[in-house]
């Protein structure tokens, strides 16, 4: 049986039939045609398809749907006002903070989470915060570059 | 994943009735980042879904010094590591909360669930094992408390029975000045379960250890902690602690670890936590 739910998403507030079954991560792609999260491990390893539930990062893809009624959610495309980009977006620009990109939107989300709780954050609180954010790509420095950039302490010197 | 019915009942007695009714067909979802991985890959199937995430009164974390803290089942591990009065209680419970999977998975994964869940490695394990953690479990019956070394039972098992929930986890004062030390030993640092999970209390001259990962349940070492009451912990006690604790655990194979690597590092995350908690140096 299918469930109405009511939740805002990007600042918008949406209300969708879904089933049970459906996860956050395939609502938002698949529905919402909101496909920045992305699926890489589908089991919590990997950070791909962090979101922002009620401001605090989770793993989209270990959410079901249904649980999102009530929610405020923000992915990667609600991340910007639609002219300008998020001041992380701009940071891992000039920081070239990503190659393939497959796990930027989920990176800097949780880096978006980060600076919002903690505006001085040390090399150690990015390493933790990032660390359920898996980059093939990049090797990490230039990540944590770009977030002490973003932060104000002139990552990468 | 398969289908189901998803039910969000607003109180404990209505998820009692509801478990109660579906029996073996039901399935109750908390922070769901075990469960729902479960589910994809059909391991398991259930045919309803219970998410207990709306009962208001299992959120809540209280603490006095008559009863010791309460977290209810519903609480993340994040709200744990972030709770003012369990950092300065026992924060030994926030560095145990703060090594469970990523920073994402700690916004969803609950302690009552990481219990409920009974992996052998649960990291939150060993130390509510060494606080004397008691689990308030509500069912069709009643409500009764069992202390946490009684609620695992096998892998991935725990004694609840058919209707019955664990509303929270209670772990009572400790009324003399204490240190607690917990130590995980990973593949890495970050996201990973552990190979060796210890915990330590020190109350005095008693020290309580519990280890995890290193057997079917996690483990109490009470005869390693009958060894060392009243003594004065000197190099050739603790190496001794450290083989005694091994006698009290079987450890063995996996993808993690071989069983004698893990041997080793029981002996030496033993000795590294009894030498922390005595305020001593990692020798």
């Amino acid at each position: 049986m299918k469930h109405k739910i009511r939740f805002t998403i990007n600042r918008e507030v949406k209300e969708i039939e879904v089933e049970p079954n459906k996860t956050l991560l395939k609502m938002l792609r698949e529905d919402l045609d909101l496909i920045g999260a992305k699926e890489g491990c589908g089991a919590g390893e990997c950070g791909a398809c962090t979101v922002l539930v009620d401001n605090k990062p989770v793993n989209s893809c270990l959410m079901l749907a249904v649980e999102a009624d009530g929610k405020k959610i923000i992915t990667i495309e609600g991340l910007s006002d639609g002219i300008n980009l998020d001041l992380l977006q701009k940071s891992f620009i000039k920081h070239n903070a990503l190659q393939c990109g497959y796990c930027t939107p989920g990176m800097i989300i949780s880096a978006r989470a980060l600076l919002d709780r903690n505006n001085n954050p040390s090399e150690e609180d990015i390493k933790e915060a990032l660390a359920g954010n898996l980059c093939r790509c990049t090797g990490y420095q230039r990540v944590i570059d770009a977030v002490l950039d973003a932060a104000g302490k002139g990552g990468g010197k | 994943m398969k289908e189901f019915e998803y039910l969000k009942p607003d109180s404990i007695k209505k998820t009692i009735s509801i478990l109660s009714q579906y029996g073996e067909r039901v399935q109750l979802l908390n922070g769901g980042t075990d469960l729902i991985v479960e589910m994809r890959d059909k391991i398991i199937q259930p045919e309803y879904l219970v998410d207990i995430k709306a009962i208001p009164q299992l959120n809540r974390i209280t603490y006095n010094k008559q009863d010791g803290l309460n977290i209810g089942a519903t609480v993340t591990l994040n709200e744990i590591s972030n709770s003012k009065v369990v950092q300065t209680h026992y924060p030994i419970l926030v560095k145990a909360c703060k090594t469970v999977g990523s920073y994402q998975v700690r916004n969803r994964a609950t302690l009552v669930g990481n219990i409920c869940n009974a992996s052998p490695a649960a990291d939150t394990a060993p130390p509510l094992l060494v606080l004397e953690a008691k689990v308030n479990i509500t069912g069709p019956t009643g409500e009764k408390i069992v202390p946490i070394n009684q609620f695992f039972t096998g892998v991935k098992k725990n004694i609840l029975k058919k209707g019955e929930i664990v509303t929270s986890i209670t772990i009572p004062p400790i009324k003399e000045k204490w240190v607690g030390v917990y130590l995980k030993q990973g593949r890495k640092k970050e996201v990973d379960l552990a190979t060796v999970g210890v915990a330590v209390v020190c109350i005095r001259d008693e020290v309580r250890i519990a280890l995890g990962a290193v057997a079917p349940v996690p483990v109490r070492a009470f005869k390693t902690e009958e060894l060392l009451k009243g003594k004065t912990i000197d190099e050739s006690l603790l190496e001794k602690a450290g083989r005694s604790a091994l006698t009290e655990v079987s450890p063995i194979s996996d993808i993690r670890s071989s069983q004698e690597y893990r041997e080793e590092i029981i002996k030496v995350l033993v000795r590294r936590a009894i030498l922390q908690a005595k305020g001593g140096h990692i020798l």
